[in-house]
């Protein structure tokens, strides 16, 4: 019992998060019969392998302070390049090079980022419109299609009940991802980085490195999920998936990331990345037009937004006041005094 | 016979002088781009003709407005809205739906419509339109200046905006008969060959670049974009400057909306996502002309007449592509190319001269 309250004081995020994520889960189990269902729970696993991944890569960039608006065209990119070299090459060389092609896209825009000081979000908004080009020229400016479907029935193979290939490797890279976080120098500088960065920079820590990884880590995880979606669906277009980029934002808030960073975990990025799946599934079930589930997914992201700025100018006030307060207590004290020194003269 | 050893700095010529104040790096690479664009327009026919400079400026305006919009939110240090199509989809559902409305028909019941009736249903659309945009400018611009990082916010405003707009008009297209009071602004045009909406534009550019260079609130823009502190310090928070900023980004794109339904007399939410121009993406392409303009995005610095200008040379440059066959993936790419490149050229030319953020 000590330890959970200890837990909670420690990890508030975390745990609203979990809190979350278990309403949604229990209210749609509540009022959907067929959600609490193995084969409802094979399509979350299925959602979470590529929303998983984008909410990781976000994750990470809200860690180290930044944001990485090219996540949709790089994983499009990625797509268009697996589909299309597929046929000629065998999926694992054409595979391999979008996961190349991708991850070296990342961390060139991390060294530039670092190189000109800029702020991520400028230079990723101009490579989401380049890569966007880049896969329009890959794919022909047609939407490129797979002739072969064994690739597609193998990624989504069903295994201990759960599971299939494309999600088992998806958890896989959650458990490598927050290892390294964790307990290497390297992951810790990126928390650095994002929470404090000017006293990283003083104490020694290069803004190259951390950036360098944060965005190829970026980069690899949007090709991997751009990829799985072009795999398994035989197809690719250019210009889309540019919806994960929504999606993976507000999973990286549920899962307790502030803007200003420092803060926030894989773990929760995997439950806010389960938040959302809990939620677009059970919305699935109730027939809901894919822009209302857009709808939602905006106002759940404004609200966890307002809670969390508000949250953080309370504290500000709170932190105003308070040092007001003693102020004000230092200078009752020294009235006192002054008057205690005057009174025997006067 | 000059001194060499106390030559002042009015000594040096123009050259000596670009050549102190800039890399070696930044030199090529502008002097690379002024080479292939003047290259381009010579070699490419019919490019440097009197029609076709009409048709890029046209081309430019409705991209150019909201671009001069959304000039205000980053000038005062918001960076940018990413829910300026959005906006633009709910306004123009918004504009359609009423326009097409039974009720909001006067006049006679049978036969065509007078003017002043057209005329009185477009204003009471268009005011209605202008509402809407205001209060959702006014939703964004306070949830930034209370403390909201702008990317996430206008993130999240965006999918609710765009979720309004597809339930409000159940994912169809809006259509209402001409003729009907949008015309003039739409394709119309007063002065002889020179279209309406060409007017609107220049007309937006220099009221909006009067008021960031004479008038109180454009000089307090550029305050709190430059130093928030010190705007704090002399009264002037960010938050009713967020809110003023977004209402004018919100008021533009809805303006961009009346006026491209007014064309096609119909309006639906994706008109602004993909059939809208060669690149896709309006928002993207909105915040593009601002960055090649040369606006900073860390505020405080830049004009309005800079993004009217990378507004015009954006769409100079597509159409210089497109009077060569390019297709639309190398026009994207291209775009990608000139975003990518001024950021570079501006963040290195700002390296020495401005603090590090």
């Amino acid at each position: 019992m000590e330890r959970i309250k200890h837990f909670v004081t420690e990890n508030p995020d975390l745990v609203f998060a979990i809190l979350l994520a278990g309403s949604v889960f229990t209210f749609f189990a509540i009022t959907e019969p067929l959600f609490f269902t193995h084969r409802t729970g094979f399509a979350i696993m299925e959602r979470f392998a590529v929303l998983g991944l984008v909410g990781l890569a976000l994750t990470l960039c809200i860690i180290a302070g930044e944001i990485d608006l090219s996540i949709g065209s790089n994983a499009a990119l990625a797509a268009v390049i697996t589909v299309r070299f597929t046929d000629d090459w065998g999926a694992v060389n054409a595979l391999l090079l979008a996961l190349a092609v991708s991850t070296t896209i990342g961390a060139i825009q991390g060294y530039f980022i670092a190189y000109l000081r800029i702020r991520a979000i400028v230079l990723t908004v101009g490579t989401l419109m380049l890569l966007r080009g880049v896969a329009l020229f890959a794919a022909d400016e047609k939407t490129v299609m797979l002739t072969d479907f064994r690739i597609p029935d193998f990624i989504s193979t069903k295994m201990l009940v759960y599971f299939s290939p494309a999600s088992l490797l998806v958890i896989a890279m959650f458990i490598v991802v927050g290892l390294f976080m964790t307990y290497t120098r390297y992951g810790r500088e990126i928390y650095a980085i994002g929470g404090a960065r000017k006293e990283a920079l003083a104490s020694g820590i290069s803004l190259q490195r951390p950036m360098i990884i944060v965005f190829a880590i970026s980069g690899f995880c949007a090709g991997l999920g751009g990829i799985i979606i072009g795999l398994r669906s035989g197809t690719a277009q250019a210009l889309g998936l540019q919806y994960l980029l929504l999606a993976g934002t507000v999973a990286a808030f549920i899962g307790g990331v502030s803007i200003l960073g420092g803060k926030g975990g894989v773990i929760g990025a995997a439950i806010g990345t389960l938040t959302v799946n809990f939620l677009n599934t059970g919305l699935v079930f109730n027939v809901t037009p894919s822009f209302m589930v857009q709808l939602y997914l905006g106002i759940l992201l404004l609200v966890v937004i307002m809670f969390q700025t508000g949250s953080r100018v309370f504290e500000e006030r709170q932190r105003r006041s308070q040092l007001l307060n003693d102020v004000d207590r230092r200078r009752s004290i020294l009235a006192e005094k002054i008057a205690e020194i005057r009174r025997p003269s006067g | 016979m000059t001194d060499a050893t106390a030559m002042s700095v009015d000594d040096l010529n123009f050259i000596q002088r670009i050549r102190r104040d800039y890399s070696p790096l930044v030199i090529a690479m502008v002097g690379l781009f002024i080479v292939v664009f003047v290259a381009g327009a010579t070699l490419t026919d019919d490019f440097l003709t009197w029609f076709n400079v009409k048709t890029i400026i046209r081309d430019a305006a409705l991209v150019g407005i909201m671009a001069i919009g959304l000039t205000f939110v980053t000038l005062s240090g918001n960076f940018f809205l990413l829910s300026m199509k959005e906006i633009a989809a709910l306004s123009i559902i918004c504009f359609a739906t009423l326009m097409g409305a039974e009720w909001n028909q006067w006049g006679p019941a049978e036969g065509d419509p007078t003017t002043s009736a057209l005329m009185m249903t477009f204003l009471v659309a268009f005011a209605a339109t202008m509402i809407i945009a205001t209060i959702t400018g006014a939703i964004q611009g306070a949830l930034i200046g209370l403390g909201g990082n702008p990317i996430v916010v206008t993130l999240g405003a965006a999918g609710l905006f765009f979720g309004i707009g597809s339930w409000w008009s159940d994912n169809l297209v809006v259509s209402y008969r001409r003729p009907h009071g949008a015309e003039w602004l739409g394709t119309g045009s007063f002065l002889g060959d020179i279209p309406n909406i060409t007017v609107a534009f220049i007309i937006i550019a220099v009221a909006a670049e009067l008021t960031l260079r004479y008038t109180t609130f454009g000089r307090q823009v550029y305050l709190v974009g430059a130093n928030r502190a010190a705007g704090r310090a002399t009264g002037h928070e960010n938050f009713g400057m967020a809110i003023k900023c977004c209402i004018i980004a919100s008021v533009c794109a809805a303006f961009v909306a009346v006026a491209f339904s007014g064309q096609v007399s119909s309006a639906h939410v994706n008109y602004f996502s993909s059939e809208f121009g060669s690149s896709g993406d309006m928002t993207i392409m909105v915040i593009a002309i601002v960055m090649v303009g040369g606006n900073s995005i860390m505020g405080g610095y830049g004009s309005t007449l800079r993004t009217s200008l990378g507004a015009i040379f954006i769409s100079s440059i597509d159409n210089m592509m497109v009077l060569n066959g390019f297709n639309s993936g190398a026009r994207v790419l291209a775009v990608g190319l000139m975003i990518v490149f001024s950021i570079i050229v501006f963040a290195l030319v700002r390296r020495g001269s401005r603090a590090v953020e």
